[in-house]
């Protein structure tokens, strides 16, 4: 009887483990299991702030205050504001600049990386480390080194005689300014390209460069004619998130100028901040920052249609 | 590991979900609670001073309390994540028209202010202005700090420059002191040591940014004219174009590190220099506010108490503000610990011990000062914060010693104010 018992028991937990394991075995069925946390913390860290920044933007929203919708006034309020059509201006300029320097620095450290080098590895792990430290803590050296009163760069400069003492005003001249913060956004961004092409360049097939060669291609030609055109998909979505997150930038500013000299350097983020969270107004603050959404799902809708059709 | 029996697992799930559905933790976690978020004091061992009198406290009334330092250009966007998640510290310290900011989220304090008025007399006129909002004190007044000149006593001395009195005589010392290569340093940047000084030299000329109704722009005037006149010669003939670069803490960094001959700040680098041993800190020495044709004003920093609305502690938050503030000998202690950079903010105390414990506390007393806050005559309000943390005066004046026309200039400020007052 006892051995009758056991014997039943054992079947029982046998076809319960075996109906786990069809259940689990079923697409259908594993596969929302899986995707399920992930979608739960999307929906929790992105498309609900998101959804309340879209609010926010079309509501006159003050920090703690009850708020009321008010529709598209404070998009258009905001081209009143020189501030921020300053701000307007600085983004494209600072992006524009940065992703096109970071493309021609990228692409030829990605070559000078390509090349039979001593410590290869070392070298390509030390191109990294701009990208890998925290960007605020770097770029507090860079203000340091900018620093109008502790500038190395100024100090550098006139011990070698290519400036004249004190030295440029980096962070209190409009120009200036621009160029620092886009230095540092080129120095930080510059190994997210580098790394990303040399994975394009290495797995272009070398028979290609052997036809060309064959072919009589010189350096010139074969870059022109192999490298490029086999980079393009790459490129292309190097830059797609290079723009976005340029675009987006904040950390630089905020740390090197605070948006100054009068606002010269001042991104979408960084007035953002200072006026949704440092003067209260969240409807204004989150109408700056949804400002380029429309353009950048343009692009982003482009770029990405380039891609596949060079692709595919 | 130990087994769990199955009864024992029943009885801590079922307790914590007990808990969790009540919301009401049992008698034995009900220990009082309370964190109480402060800035980065500029006088540190003031700092240090705040959590062995939090330990105090704990000890002496079995509340237990946290207390977090952020720095103080960080305080309105960190507040208003609080505000906004309608979570975080349960008290927090305000500086100036924060108060008038954050009004509906503050509790009624004015229970306690009544007390320590009893106490210690009147509060003074910046920090009544500020924290009493709409007929209610919002926040408890802590302390204040108020802005003086500070600058090279040894180079003066060497130099044979007249310590100045006027904002007129700064220009003609100033002269001498850039090419002594000790340039004036006073920041035209977009922080807000650069509003702590615009705002004395235009009121001294009798300028204002906003009329006392809180409504009328008056940047737009002749005064406001002869001030930005004015920064242009220093800025030409006794400064360094870094000023447009500068900081809240440059300044301090240009006097103690030898470069700066003159500067226009609370007493921090003074004491930073002195008690770092720098080889400045012997040189340094304070002398009274400037004066202009409509007087002598200056900047006034009060720093206040505030309990969010949202707080689950707010009775313990109050019988904290009673200990530090209430207790004169523990207030005593606390304003001794900041060196006379934070000040009692209460009239009876005015004359404390604290300006006795170093000569060169000597000039860090008002008198025949008028002292105020930012967007004075305007009475403080929300919208005077904004126009402040949009930093409108130092760009108006950084505009006009770059090149931008005068009148151009102080067209854009008047209409970036008018667009502030109208949102």
């Amino acid at each position: 009887m006892a051995v009758g018992n056991v014997g039943v028991a054992t079947v029982a937990r046998r076809s319960l483990r075996v109906r786990v394991r069809e259940l689990i075995d079923r697409e259908k069925i594993l596969g929302p299991v899986f995707v399920t946390p992930a979608l739960l913390l999307l929906v929790l860290l992105v498309a609900y702030p998101f959804a309340m920044a879209l609010y926010f933007s079309v509501s006159n929203a003050f920090i703690g205050r009850p708020s009321h919708f008010i529709g598209v006034q404070n998009f258009v309020n905001l081209w009143q504001s020189d501030a921020f059509r300053q701000t307007f201006q600085n983004a494209f300029v600072f992006t524009g600049s940065a992703v096109a320097i970071k493309l021609v620095l990228g692409i030829s450290l990605a070559l000078l990386l390509n090349q039979q080098l001593w410590f290869k590895r070392a070298i390509r792990g030390a191109v990294l480390l701009p990208w890998v430290i925290p960007t605020a803590l770097s770029t507090l050296g860079w203000w340091w080194m900018f620093s109008s009163l502790y500038s190395v760069v100024n100090w550098t400069g006139i011990a070698v005689g290519i400036m004249d003492p004190p030295g440029p005003n980096w962070l209190g001249q409009k120009y200036y300014a621009m160029t620092a913060v886009v230095a540092v956004n080129v120095w930080r961004g510059l190994p997210f390209f580098a790394i990303t092409i040399l994975a394009g360049l290495v797995s272009i097939p070398r028979e290609l460069y052997e036809a060309a060669e064959a072919d009589g291609a010189g350096p010139v030609g074969r870059f022109w004619y192999v490298t490029l055109p086999m980079l393009k998909p790459v490129l292309a979505i190097v830059v797609l998130f290079s723009t976005i997150f340029t675009f987006s930038d904040f950390n630089i500013v905020y740390v090197l100028t605070h948006g100054g000299p009068i606002n010269s350097t001042h991104l979408f983020a960084t007035l953002a901040r200072q006026i949704g969270l440092e003067t209260g107004r969240i409807a204004e603050g989150a109408a700056i920052s949804l400002y380029l959404f429309p353009l950048l799902v343009f692009v982003v809708y482009a770029q990405l249609k380039f891609v596949r059709k060079e692709v595919y | 590991m130990e087994p769990i029996s199955r009864r024992r697992f029943l009885t801590t799930t079922a307790g914590l979900a007990g808990i969790l559905a009540a919301g009401v933790p049992p008698a034995r976690g009900q220990q009082r609670e309370i964190s109480y978020l402060a800035w980065n004091n500029f006088a540190p061992a003031s700092d240090k001073k705040l959590a062995e009198i939090g330990q105090r406290f704990t000890k002496d009334t079995g509340i237990k309390i946290r207390i977090d330092h952020i720095a103080h250009a960080q305080q309105a966007a960190k507040y208003a994540s609080e505000v906004q998640s309608q979570a975080g510290h349960d008290l927090v310290e305000m500086r100036m028209h924060f108060p008038w900011l954050y009004e509906p989220q503050l509790v009624d304090v004015s229970d306690l202010v009544a007390d320590l008025e009893k106490k210690y007399g009147k509060v003074i006129s910046a920090g009544y202005e500020t924290a009493h909002v709409k007929g209610v004190w919002r926040a408890v007044p802590q302390y204040h700090l108020f802005f003086l000149a500070t600058y090279r006593e040894d180079l003066f001395k060497k130099a044979g420059l007249p310590v100045p009195d006027t904002w007129e005589d700064l220009y003609k010392v100033g002269k001498e002191l850039k090419k002594m290569g000790h340039p004036v340093g006073i920041p035209i940047s977009q922080n807000y040591d650069s509003i702590s000084t615009a705002g004395p030299v235009l009121w001294s000329l009798g300028g204002m940014e906003i009329d006392k109704d809180g409504k009328t722009v008056r940047i737009n005037s002749p005064q406001t004219v002869e001030m930005v006149e004015w920064y242009k010669k220093m800025f030409r003939d006794c400064m360094e174009p870094e000023v447009l670069s500068w900081n809240d803490a440059s300044n301090n960094e240009s006097i103690t590190a030898g470069k700066a001959g003159w500067i226009h700040n609370p007493i921090s680098a003074y004491l930073l220099a002195r008690n770092k041993k720098m080889v400045t800190a012997d040189g340094i020495n304070h002398h009274r506010s400037l004066a202009g044709p409509q007087g002598r004003h200056d900047t006034d920093v009060p720093r206040h108490m505030g309990i969010w609305k949202f707080s689950k502690n707010i009775e313990a938050s109050k019988e904290w503000i009673r200990y530090l503030l209430g207790k004169k000998e523990v207030y005593d202690e606390y304003i001794v610990s900041g060196d006379a950079f934070n000040l009692p903010v209460y009239t009876n105390l005015q004359d404390h011990p604290v300006l006795k414990t170093d000569p060169k506390f000597a000039a860090v007393k008002p008198e025949g000062v008028q002292l105020h806050a930012y967007g004075w005559p305007a009475p403080p309000s929300d919208k005077v914060q904004q126009i402040t943390n949009l930093f409108v005066l130092p760009n108006m004046i950084a505009k006009a010693v770059t090149g931008t026309p005068t009148k151009e200039a102080i067209a854009w400020a008047e209409n970036e104010m008018k667009r502030m007052l109208a949102g």
